[in-house]
């Protein structure tokens, strides 16, 4: 339907994904990313889909009643890959237990952020005047709060949890959002299909999510897929500090918190939990500096 | 003229995002769920009714709630921060003005170590670009900052605790010194340096190595990243090919015009690097037994000390908005071309 305006890039949204999908796969290490990526979100869908059904996918269960419990304090073993904590737990199970939250939670927070950013940022660009200086104002005190304290402060007074954590971070985090789509709204606002849809007497509001939006999408993924790596590392840091999922359900950064006073006599507890936050994050690391790589971005 | 209106801008801008903060804290801390007076003191609030009656009337708390904004904006700007339930009861600008000079201690020597690694490796890799250093340089980076303080602060504890055991991995000094008194600029290390204590500010910088160091390394790919990438883009620009022409070594030309032109664009992730160190300082004092504002505003966390969390929240972000602002003046001045319009 958008291919009959003059001027108006084909293919809409669907080409837009699959030359994001090239970018991806182009070099060495933003492949190694993705492949670290993809392992990660498959586990997460696996075991959401485990907790939805009540399945216990979870080689042992991660918050096993205490007869249920196997050997305090193992060290990894074929039995237990991770080992066990002081209360007997497996540790692995515990880690894939609190994939779907610690991981999701990237592609939660991150994805509300384009939505939020790119209808102020695309309005803001297509509109201009008034409304463009107001509502790029507004973006600017946004961006520069802290996202880190501003979140630890609704969680110590909301309470934790990953519903109030989300929360937090996405009021925070769509500010770049807003700046990058205004940027790049800017640069279709006086295109020859933007104006054949104005004059045709089509609202903003419609020539945003039709025209616009769908034409700046590319960017915005690729930002967007670089950006889920570091809510996983701020939400880590959350979790960390105890505003995460309510013991005993676990969370990556609680468990390194929790073992953290075992570090002199059985170290891999709190050191593998690190070590997993670490890869998940890494993956996008990779995947960013392959892709910008590519893209001549330095 | 125009920098000076750029910077009247620029200060009104922050002043008025430090009014936003306190604000979003004020209208935070009336939504914690229950008695206020019980939220604020502990639980055990009842137990002490003196001290809430104190607080009623010091917050005036019966008042309606804009005479309270109005009362909290005014003691706020006025340094009263409230008091502290975990810390016994003690005004919260205290105990602030004790540890925030522990954790600028550690933040300045990490930021050092940020700029030396950061630069150091950056040059390596721009130097060296596309060849086997480049690429075990990046692993590095992407490593240290694909990674949260506390798993680093984790891995330096175990090494240095279990094998390298040269470095201390706790505390602000050995417990057998005596902090220095009085004192005088706050800072304990440069207290003792100007009383002649000589053996403290040694032992106490020493303690300083291993958490600043943490920092450090979860920072430093922040500088390495931009440090190389726009070394990589000022080494293709005509003045360089000019300073090729005229003869230069290729040395000569690296340095001398090379390097300086990449600087401005570190001036910028300079504030990204202190909010880095900050928000850090959190974990890796808590980590480390360091007795800085990092370390008070986790414990005040997890003991519900809520004017505490206001206040060491509120204290951060005002460094990092400062920090934001000296930046961006600091880039204007360097680059007039590109803000001042």
């Amino acid at each position: 339907m958008d291919s009959k305006n003059q001027g108006e890039p084909t293919g809409g949204i669907e080409s837009r994904v699959r030359g994001a999908w090239n970018l991806m796969t182009r070099s060495k290490e933003a492949i190694i990313g993705l492949a670290i990526i993809l392992t990660f979100l498959l586990t997460a869908i696996v075991m959401e889909i485990g907790a939805l059904l009540n399945i216990q996918l979870t080689p042992y269960p991660a918050n096993p009643l205490p007869n249920q419990t196997s050997a305090i304090l193992l060290p990894p073993s074929l039995v237990h890959p991770f080992g066990t904590d002081n209360l007997g737990r497996d540790v692995f199970s515990r880690i894939l237990a609190a994939t779907p939250y610690d991981f999701m939670i990237g592609f939660i927070v991150v994805g509300t952020a384009v939505v939020i950013g790119g209808l102020l940022g695309g309005m803001a660009g297509l509109r201009g005047g008034l409304l463009d200086e107001f509502l790029m104002r507004f973006t600017d005190i946004f961006f520069a709060l802290p996202v880190l304290l501003i979140a630890i402060v609704i969680g110590a007074i909301l309470g934790g949890g990953i519903t109030n954590m989300s929360i937090a971070l996405m009021v925070t985090w769509w500010p770049p959002y807003a700046r990058l789509a205004r940027g790049e709204s800017l640069k279709v606002a006086h295109q020859n299909y933007i104006e054949a849809a104005r004059l045709s007497g089509q609202k903003s509001h419609r020539i945003l999510v039709r025209h616009v939006l769908p034409n700046i999408s590319g960017t915005m993924l690729v930002y967007a897929t670089l950006d889920i790596g570091t809510v996983i590392l701020v939400y880590s840091g959350l979790t960390f500090l105890g505003l995460g999922n309510r013991p005993p359900a676990p969370d990556w950064g609680q468990m390194v918190a929790a073992y953290n006073g075992y570090l002199l006599t059985d170290p891999w507890l709190a050191l593998i939990p690190g070590l997993v936050i670490s890869m998940g994050v890494i993956g996008f690391s990779l995947l960013g500096d392959g892709v910008k790589d590519t893209l001549g971005i330095r | 003229m125009n920098l000076l209106r750029f910077l009247l801008r620029r200060l009104a801008f922050a002043v008025f995002v430090l009014f936003c903060v306190l604000t979003l804290t004020f209208v935070l801390s009336h939504l914690i769920p229950g008695n206020v007076i019980q939220a604020w003191l502990g639980k055990e609030a009842g137990l002490y009714p003196a001290v809430a009656k104190l607080y009623i009337a010091k917050y005036h708390l019966n008042d309606p709630i804009y005479v309270q904004y109005v009362y909290y904006l005014s003691g706020m700007l006025q340094g009263n921060l409230g008091i502290s339930p975990s810390r016994g009861f003690v005004p919260v600008s205290s105990v602030i003005a004790q540890t925030l000079p522990l954790t600028l201690q550690i933040v300045f020597l990490a930021f050092v170590m940020c700029v030396v690694l950061g630069l150091g490796l950056g040059i390596l890799a721009a130097r060296y670009h596309n060849t086997w250093v480049d690429t075990l340089i990046r692993i590095f980076y992407l490593g240290g900052y694909s990674s949260p303080p506390y798993f680093i602060g984790i891995v330096i504890l175990v090494v240095s605790s279990l094998y390298l055991r040269i470095l201390p991995t706790g505390g602000e000094y050995s417990p057998l010194l005596v902090s220095p008194s009085p004192s005088i600029t706050g800072f304990p290390i440069f207290d003792a340096l100007i009383q002649g204590n000589f053996s403290f500010a040694e032992n106490a910088s020493v303690h300083l190595i291993l958490p600043a160091l943490t920092l450090a390394l979860v920072t430093f790919g922040v500088i390495t990243r931009v440090a190389r990438s726009s070394l990589l883009d000022v080494m293709q620009a005509d003045y360089i090919r000019t300073a090729r022409a005229k003869g230069l070594d290729e040395g000569s030309v690296f340095y001398r015009h090379g390097l300086p032109n990449a600087a401005i664009s570190l001036i910028t992730i300079s504030s990204l690097v202190m909010t880095f160190l900050l928000t850090g300082s959190v974990f890796v004092e808590y980590l480390f037994s360091y007795p800085g504002m990092g370390h008070y505003a986790f414990t005040a966390l997890q003991g519900s000390d809520y004017p505490a969390i206001m206040a060491t929240v509120f204290v951060f972000a005002a460094i990092i908005i400062t920090t934001n602002l000296v930046a961006d003046v600091l880039y204007a001045w360097a680059d007039p071309e590109i803000r001042l319009g």
